[in-house]
């Protein structure tokens, strides 16, 4: 009880390696080898971020058109975060887009960044991450004020000639504590609720009411972080795609294109690059015209250029595997036949505790917790519902 | 929610209560069952208002031989808050036990500047010209005139409620000053002389102060209330000062010279009289031979305000001879503003006692004691036969009258200052004379004797065991509560050492020290850059702040200050500070942030909330104590010391911590705020200031958070918001609410 107590009032120093200190949790089992901590313990405690996370199965917007505003103003180059404010941003922003492609392939995201009193574009809606990152790491700078107003009204310009079905979405890392605006600051919300933009707010340093509100306005969150670990894991949360918006849920025709990749050795004028390039490409089946990367959309005739693998990797945000239920380890049932197995996934024996037992609901396979995540996280299909599957089609 | 407290049924709008809530309705059923006086401290942002509403109107229910529930307030925007929660209340019992039994009648009273539907004379802007715009209108003689002569213009709405509001109540609900003035207008009926005749059927009624403690006001409204009444006086910290004020004068040389006019124009009109009229002359100087000058069926609308004195200190005998003719009395008023003044002509500061200065004045100027005592109300009988309606022009021979009045009347409790200029700035000749109430336990004893049960609650009361002995009285209850918070969402702080680890402090012989004006600076600049949106600064007083900001300026600290957020500042002018306040408001919203220089016992300190993003952090710059040199104050430390045993410095501390309470509590007015305050001054380290902070301030004043320096507050604050930015649980938060079931559990075990 005293430790508990104590525990929030560490030194800040001390704070730092609270979650590093993990010689103290080891815990020695009867045959002295060395087991880490309370596994049973923070195996639910991550199942249950899962859970919550999860919720009922929705239809999700995952062709997604966000706009990513970093507020690179004097605050940001303050220290309380080491070594920068601005460099842990941009650390996080990194892992961010990268993440955010991994998971929506079919989505688009642009870089703005507020600096001086301005806004201005670092990177327009694209599709490639190595190139929002590189455009990022050559911008590391800060001065001057940030201006949201300024901000939201670049953003809102990016959107306007987005697609109807796209979801329109400016996420913030704000490090300062006010913006100064050359104009109502209400007004750009009011328009950005009315383009249907759904703004959410990072912050770095604490609670600010004009974030609330334009978070609140706009359908989107608000979270500030308490540490680095947590901007990070903050800023993840809008990885996955939102749910889809209910006005948008009459369903429309998306042209799209399925390129076919160039031989190697052909010579073309690229038409993203306006240059001649050897090799590789893909060619828009539409007009012949090459391109370098994909997903994007053919700049000479318009159409959405996207490969099957794409489209297949977005599949999952629809049909989510269903969350395995925990069994609890119950006395009168062990011995039985039903549980004396082993995890489905691994072959690991599971009776002889350190993992939860979980089930999946369709299949009525049993995994181990590393299995679980596994296939939630990574896979997202159930191997258990596969060979189900198979064996109906045998 | 509904529940039994030791067998009496509450009924509560809401479907949780807090427990502190329930403790505090606890201690206020047991005052009542006394039928005793209590003093209850409660935390703000508890509900105070509708724990008191809905256990009183509860125990109503219970014992309809109870009469009224007197609400006293102290703005009239806190009087239209009772009054909606009333109504929510009043909506719920309805729900409940059905409309025949919860039938009530609450209303507010206000002045006719808040409740007049004229439309001429309602646009009018100070209250003593509404007040004169309206007698204009419906003083008697003026009605009885325009009965015969359709040119003299009345008030269509006194008119309506003469014809048929005064005699039909008001149907039973809850009234609301804009409510009285819509029904008005539906009924043509005058709402302020419709809400008078009304308090003496309503049940609730809810007014300002003075309408119970200023003798002059509540002798004409509060007349009629029963014995059986439940008095409660809301934020009533500043009670004393109240009870102080509604019986001191301050005469300056202007208000002289207005006396002077108005005695001047008062003979013109009884010559005109004497020509015209001679017999309505005579008549009262009849009926003043018979008895009081009050005496008689006044007129409703005729009567303006009472004598001052309070009501058994006035003389039930005969006005004497020598001021009972009209001329005699002018003679002798004009004597009286002539000595007046001759006091006034001093180079010297004088302290006298009532019974030495009017010895003085008698063998001087030849106005005995006896006469004095009667002159408020023979001017006021003056005027009502003279006819005068513009009595707002009159002010300044009523104030002199006020001041006779008391003069003769008194004599212990009080003292006469004359100061020749403001000991701040003497060498601007300012003289005033000063009639200055010591003893606050005189305005208020009335109100004890007169009620059953008088409810004095605040959230800062603290010491708590001070307040009965400054207003004299013995409460059968004296509490104060704690809050049960879900999160520290207060974070006081205690800041003794600036950045350079020197300790600042107001202390006068540090104040002006360039280092703690410069450390002083750097927390500011230091807080604005860490703490998002509103800031509140207090300081001790409007010189110190016109300094320590000028020196800012010098330093270049304000230019810094103002890169992170916008500067308002309070002036003594009420119109720009309102519009400071509206525009700090403003930039708040709109993110750009703002902080809000402002003097503690200013009107922003007693007034304005600064709750949720408006205050995120209130700095108390040093400790305000009063001014220590000042006459007024150095008499009432010596009576209080003789009278009460009341130390001088435990009144002084007790007198500037609570201040100091009040300023910082303007941050926090609900639980799921969060707001931090800062103490920046080395004295409040001191065990004697630390310990008189209200108990919720100091159980949340943690022992790391004493003595602190720049640099360790900006890193707790920068701790604390990050920490309050978190989305609360919405579980935790029900642990400190009550449900239905809860009580009744509690209620099932009876040793609880």
């Amino acid at each position: 009880m005293e430790e508990e107590d104590k525990a929030p009032d560490m030194e800040a120093w001390e704070r730092a390696y609270a979650d590093d200190r993990s010689w103290e949790s080891l815990i020695e089992d009867e045959s002295g080898l060395l087991k880490a901590g309370d596994d049973v313990q923070q195996q639910r405690q991550h199942r249950r971020r899962l859970i919550q996370a999860s919720g009922p199965r929705i239809q999700r917007g995952i062709i997604r058109y966000l706009c990513l505003i970093l507020d690179f103003s004097r605050a940001a180059g303050e220290i309380d975060f080491r070594p920068s404010r601005m460099a842990v941003v941009a650390k996080a922003v990194e892992d961010f887009v990268r993440e955010y492609f991994d998971q929506n392939p079919l989505s688009q995201l642009g870089i703005i960044v507020m600096k001086n009193g301005i806004a201005s574009v670092v990177t327009e809606l694209s599709g490639s991450p190595e190139a929002h990152i590189r455009a990022l790491k050559s911008n590391l700078e800060s001065f001057g004020e940030a201006s949201l107003q300024n901000g939201l009204e670049l953003a809102h310009t990016y959107v306007q000639h987005i697609p109807s079905y796209g979801h329109r979405e400016v996420v913030i890392v704000f490090s300062a504590l006010s913006t100064c605006d050359p104009g109502n600051i209400l007004e750009t919300v009011k328009k950005c609720k009315a383009a249907r933009m759904k703004c959410s707010v990072v912050g770095l340093t604490a609670e600010i009411y004009i974030c609330k509100h334009i978070s609140q306005e706009t359908g989107g969150s608000y979270a500030v972080a308490m540490n680095e670990g947590h901007l990070k894991e903050i800023l993840l949360e809008h990885v996955p795609p939102p749910a889809a918006m209910p006005d948008a849920s009459s369903a429309s025709l998306v042209r799209m294109g399925f390129p076919q990749r160039g031989s190697e050795g052909a010579v073309a004028i690229c038409a993203c690059h306006k240059e001649l390039r050897i090799g590789g490409g893909y060619i828009c089946p539409r007009c012949r015209a090459r391109v370098c990367e994909l997903p994007t959309e053919c700049s000479l005739c318009g159409l959405a250029l996207v490969s099957s693998a794409h489209l297949a990797r977005s599949y999952h945000h629809l049909f989510p595997i269903p969350t395995f239920d925990e069994l609890l380890v119950d006395a009168s049932l062990r011995g039985k036949s039903s549980f004396a197995g082993s995890c489905f996934g691994c072959r690991i024996q599971l009776s002889g505790g350190g993992s939860l037992r979980l089930r999946c609901p369709r299949c009525k396979r049993d995994f181990c917790f590393d299995c679980d995540v596994y296939i939630h996280e990574s896979l997202h299909n159930c191997p258990g519902c596969e060979t189900l599957q198979e064996e109906a089609v045998t | 929610m509904k529940f039994v407290i030791e067998g009496l049924t509450v009924y509560f709008p809401y479907e949780f209560i807090y427990r502190e809530q329930y403790a505090y309705m606890v201690e206020l059923k047991h005052a009542l069952d006394a039928r005793g006086h209590c003093l209850l401290e409660m935390p703000t942002g508890t509900g105070k208002t509708i724990t008191l509403l809905s256990l009183i109107t509860s125990y109503q229910l219970a014992n309809p031989s109870l009469a009224k529930l007197i609400y006293c307030t102290r703005t009239v925007h806190e009087m239209e808050k009772v009054l909606d929660e009333l109504r929510r209340l009043h909506l719920y019992q309805e729900k409940e036990i059905g409309s025949s039994r919860a039938k009530i009648l609450a209303l507010g009273l206000s002045s006719r500047k808040n409740l007049c539907i004229h439309p001429v004379v309602s646009g009018e802007t100070s209250r003593e010209s509404v007040d004169a715009g309206c007698r204009k209108l419906t003083a008697s003689w003026v009605r009885a005139a325009a009965e015969t002569n359709l040119d003299i213009e009345t008030c269509s709405f006194y008119q309506g409620y003469e014809k048929q509001g005064s005699e039909q109540p008001l149907p039973p609900g809850v009234y609301t000053l804009h409510d009285l003035r819509v029904y008005g207008r539906q009924r043509g009926w005058c709402p302020y002389f419709l809400a008078r005749q009304m308090i003496q059927f309503a049940n609730v009624v809810v007014y300002n102060y003075q309408y119970l403690l200023d003798p002059k006001v509540s002798g004409i409204i509060s007349k009629e209330m029963q014995k059986e009444c439940i008095v409660v006086f809301d934020e009533a910290h500043n009670i004393d000062n109240v009870c102080i004020e509604a019986l001191s004068v301050n005469l300056r040389q202007n208000n002289l010279d207005g006396a002077s006019r108005n005695i001047h124009k008062l003979n013109q009109i009884i010559s005109r009289f004497k020509e015209t009229d001679a017999n309505r002359l005579r008549q009262e100087y009849n009926r003043l031979v018979e008895g009081l000058a009050q005496q008689g069926n006044l007129h409703g609308s005729d009567n303006w305000l009472a004598n001052p004195v309070l009501p058994e200190d006035i003389l039930r005998e005969a006005v004497p001879g020598n001021i009972r003719r009209a001329e005699h009395f002018v003679a002798f008023l004009q004597r009286a503003v002539q000595y007046l003044r001759e006091r006034l002509d001093t180079d010297t500061v004088v302290k006298e006692g009532p019974v030495s200065f009017t010895t003085t004045m008698s063998t001087a100027a030849g106005l005995d004691q006896k006469a004095l005592k009667f002159c408020y109300d023979r001017l006021h009988s003056l005027l009502l036969t003279l006819e005068v309606t513009e009595i707002d022009e009159f002010l300044h021979v009523q104030t002199v009258c006020n001041f006779l009045t008391l003069v003769g009347t008194y004599t212990r409790g009080f003292s006469i200052i004359i100061e020749p200029y403001d000991e701040r700035m003497p060498h601007i000749p300012d003289p005033v004379l000063q009639l200055s109430c010591l003893d606050a336990s005189l305005a208020i004893k009335p109100v004890f004797d007169r009620f059953q049960s008088v409810v004095i609650t605040s959230g800062t009361l603290s010491p708590i065991d001070l307040y009965p002995r400054l207003l004299n009285f013995n409460p059968v209850i004296i509490h104060s509560f704690t809050m049960t918070l879900t999160r520290d969402c207060l974070c006081p702080m205690i800041l003794a050492r600036g950045s350079d680890q020197l300790p600042v402090s107001s202390k006068f012989d540090m104040r002006s020290d360039p280092g703690v004006v410069r450390n002083y600076g750097r927390l500011l600049l230091e807080m604005v850059a860490t703490v998002p949106d509103g800031v509140v600064c207090f300081f001790v007083s409007y010189s110190y702040m016109d300094g320590i900001i000028n020196s800012w300026n010098e330093m270049g600290i304000l230019q810094e200050v103002m890169q992170h957020k916008l500067v308002f500042i309070e002036t003594q002018d009420y119109v720009e500070t309102t519009l400071a306040l509206e525009n700090f408001r403003q930039a708040c919203d709109c993110g750009r942030g703002a902080v809000f220089f402002s003097v503690a016992r200013g009107k922003v300190a007693e007034g304005i909330d600064f709750d949720r993003h408006y205050g995120r952090l209130v700095i108390m710059f040093g400790v305000p104590f009063q001014y220590t040199l000042s006459k007024i104050l150095n008499a009432r430390l010596e009576y209080l010391r003789d009278t009460f045993q009341i130390k001088e410095g435990d009144f002084l501390t007790f007198d500037a911590v609570r201040q100091a309470a009040q300023c910082v509590g303007r941050v926090i007015r609900s639980k799921a705020d969060y707001g931090m305050m800062i103490f920046a001054d080395k004295r409040y380290n001191l065990p004697n200031k630390r310990n008189k902070l209200p108990q919720w301030i100091q159980s949340q004043l943690r022992e790391e958070h004493l003595n602190l320096s720049t640099d360790m507050a900006v890193h707790i604050a920068r701790e604390f918001l990050r920490r309050m930015a978190q989305p609360s649980d919405p579980q935790v938060s029900k642990s400190t609410l009550l449900s239905q079931e809860d009580l009744e559990k509690m209620a099932a075990m009876p040793n609880f």
